[in-house]
């Protein structure tokens, strides 16, 4: 049994700051039309701390594309902080990423000619800033994810995790409100991956930031304050998921 | 076109694939080398045969004759061409040339009267000398006062003796001229020349009169006022302005160098295949960069720029070390196209150099216009879905 869009709305008390109101995502791949979202209703607070699972295929990615600014519904209302993205024009939708998205990819996606230094100050040039301003703030935000002293090193010198933190610096520069992370841990060894996830847990309590992840491991899911399944582009209420896995839970006489 | 503060980004991004950009960057380099050659030979003809509205100056020669081996006009004529209304002076000039034909490298000699070169009026007081005298020229019956550009070419040094065309002079000092005319000659006397060339008509014979008169405006009247005086004479001439004369007796380079100009054009056309082929293989390279770059924020205009940036940079860098070396060679090759013994200046000014700068970084930026356009309108989740 899947959830229409009545199930997954928070009770706080001032409104969400992310809003999805019948969200639907369609597009074309040759002849047959896909649907990865289909009428999809959730509230995130502000500081909501959300992990997306689910299959391969189930629509979390396009989620949390959506909610980036990185894509366009195909039906139904998107509301961020009370703008609605899905009436946005191209220019401006891209103006709103740059100061309200920090965007954590599973393979880091780092401008491979640029130093970590340049790679953390890009989104800041599209900033009015002075360049001392702009060193500023990209120098904090090295040292809060611990690589301050990978300034020069380019993306090829630095491990995994190294890059990842270069990433999160970059998510992080512009004080951005919402953090999503497309599997930040997926390319990561255990080790690693624990240290990224406790970086991100820091950094959501400390900055006071929402955070969005979307992930296949447990582990890393473990960290969110709440977690929300996926299957073929409905939520999936946590009754009917315990439902499913109880019979796999040995029984005690 | 992009704040300054992007720039390092796209330097970064040639320095990227540094043997395509260098390769690019020189396949550019040589077209603009062509481009700005066939540019200086352009602008030398224009300076050589595009009248001016303050020209004063005639040529007259014999009638159908633009060889100055042919031309032959008895000295006599000045002393009735100067008493035509309008002339302000007429000055027998005998030319003898090592070829005829066109080539980069003749040397001519131009005869004339000693007391139309010298004086405070005479032809040398517009002139700048570089070395020697023009006292020591008056002096001395083989002397010659030699052009810069054919000074430089042949290696000529005031004192030294050089001969063409069986003819040995004395270079007394070497010239500037603003005429390419004067710039690739060697003045001698007249009598000189005359006696020395022998077979182009001895004494009293000279290949053409220099004539200036006292108004712009009067020069097609003074010219039909000179051909009809000697219409009957057994060498009737034929008189036009000087620059209509280059064009008519150099007709051969001047189509040959009219014709060069699609030679040009094609080299543009290379310099924009060359960049476009580059920026369109850069741009395929970095698809799911772009899109990164557009989930930071950044508007598809800003890459769009961006790409285009990089096509500018590749025109400009090129185009500069293309339009340098050219204007180099040209500078310190001191080539001059001749024919029948008159001179198309080739030569580089600063404009040439500019408007090089200009189309160089005009054709970059119009070579990165469609891989940028495409760049720019793609839908950033469909770029990671298919990468």
């Amino acid at each position: 049994m899947t959830t229409n869009h009545t199930n997954h709305r928070t009770n706080s008390s001032g409104p969400p700051l992310i809003q999805c109101r019948r969200l639907t995502k369609t597009y074309k791949k040759g002849d047959n039309t896909i649907t990865p979202l289909q009428e999809l209703d959730l509230d995130v607070p502000t500081g909501d701390f959300l992990a997306l699972m689910g299959p391969s295929g189930s629509g979390k990615t396009t989620l949390l594309n959506l909610i980036a600014g990185i894509d366009r519904p195909s039906g139904g209302n998107l509301i961020i902080g009370g703008t609605d993205i899905s009436t946005l024009s191209r220019s401006k939708l891209a103006d709103w990423r740059s100061v309200n998205v920090g965007y954590v990819f599973q393979l880091y996606n780092l401008v491979p000619v640029l130093t970590a230094y340049e790679n953390v100050e890009l989104p800041l040039l599209l900033h009015s800033m002075s360049a001392k301003d702009r060193h500023e703030k990209v120098q904090t935000a090295m040292q809060l994810v611990g690589i301050a002293d990978r300034h020069d090193h380019y993306p090829r010198q630095l491990s995994g995790g190294q890059e990842q933190r270069v990433a999160i610096a970059r998510a992080i520069v512009t004080d951005p409100t919402i953090i999503v992370g497309d599997e930040p841990t997926g390319d990561l060894d255990q080790e690693s991956a624990q240290a990224i996830m406790d970086l991100m847990v820091q950094l959501c309590e400390d900055l006071g930031k929402t955070l969005i992840i979307v992930t296949h491991d447990a582990k890393s899911a473990a960290y969110a304050k709440r977690t929300l399944h996926l299957e073929k582009g409905r939520l999936i209420e946590a009754a009917v998921l315990a439902a499913r896995r109880a019979p796999l839970v040995p029984q005690e006489a | 076109m992009i704040a300054p503060k992007f720039m390092p980004v796209v330097f970064k991004q040639l320095w990227r694939h540094r043997v395509r950009s260098v390769l690019t960057l020189s396949g550019v380099a040589i077209a603009m080398f062509l481009f700005i050659a066939v540019q200086t030979l352009q602008e030398g003809v224009r300076r050589s045969t595009q009248a001016a509205a303050g020209d004063t100056t005639l040529v007259v020669y014999r009638e159908n004759r633009f060889c100055p081996a042919a031309s032959r006009l008895p000295q006599f004529y000045v002393d009735r061409i100067e008493k035509i209304p309008g002339v302000v002076s007429a000055v027998p000039v005998k030319i003898v040339v090592n070829n005829c034909r066109a080539s980069l490298d003749v040397v001519t000699f131009r005869g004339v009267p000693r007391e139309n070169l010298g004086g405070p009026n005479g032809w040398a007081s517009k002139w700048q000398l570089i070395s020697g005298s023009v006292a020591e020229w008056e002096k001395r019956s083989d002397s010659a006062l030699v052009g810069e550009t054919l000074a430089a070419r042949r290696g000529f040094q005031v004192g030294q003796s050089f001969d063409a065309s069986g003819i040995t002079v004395t270079v007394a000092g070497i010239i500037r001229s603003p005429e390419a005319q004067d710039q690739n000659v060697a003045y001698v006397h007249l009598d000189f020349l005359q006696q020395a060339a022998g077979k182009g008509g001895g004494l009293g014979s000279v290949t053409q009169f220099t004539v200036r008169v006292d108004d712009p405006a009067k020069m097609e009247a003074v010219a039909e006022a000179i051909d009809a005086e000697f219409r009957a004479e057994a060498d009737p001439t034929m008189t036009s302005p000087e620059k209509a004369f280059v064009a008519q007796a150099g007709a051969d380079i001047v189509e040959i160098v009219k014709f060069t100009q699609w030679l040009g054009w094609g080299c543009l056309a290379a310099v924009l295949a060359l960049v476009a082929n580059a920026i369109v293989l850069s741009v395929q390279d970095r698809i799911k960069e772009h899109a990164v770059l557009q989930t930071l924020g950044f508007r598809s205009s800003l890459i769009a720029r961006l790409i285009v940036s990089e096509g500018m940079l590749i025109g400009v860098l090129g185009g500069a070390i293309g339009t340098g070396i050219a204007l180099s060679v040209v500078h310190f090759g001191n080539f001059s196209l001749s024919q029948e013994g008159l001179s198309i200046g080739v030569s580089a000014s600063w404009s040439v150099l500019v408007w090089g700068l200009i189309i160089s970084a005009g054709v970059g930026i119009v070579a990165g216009l469609v891989p940028a356009w495409r760049a720019g309108r793609r839908e950033i989740a469909s770029c990671f879905r298919a990468v």
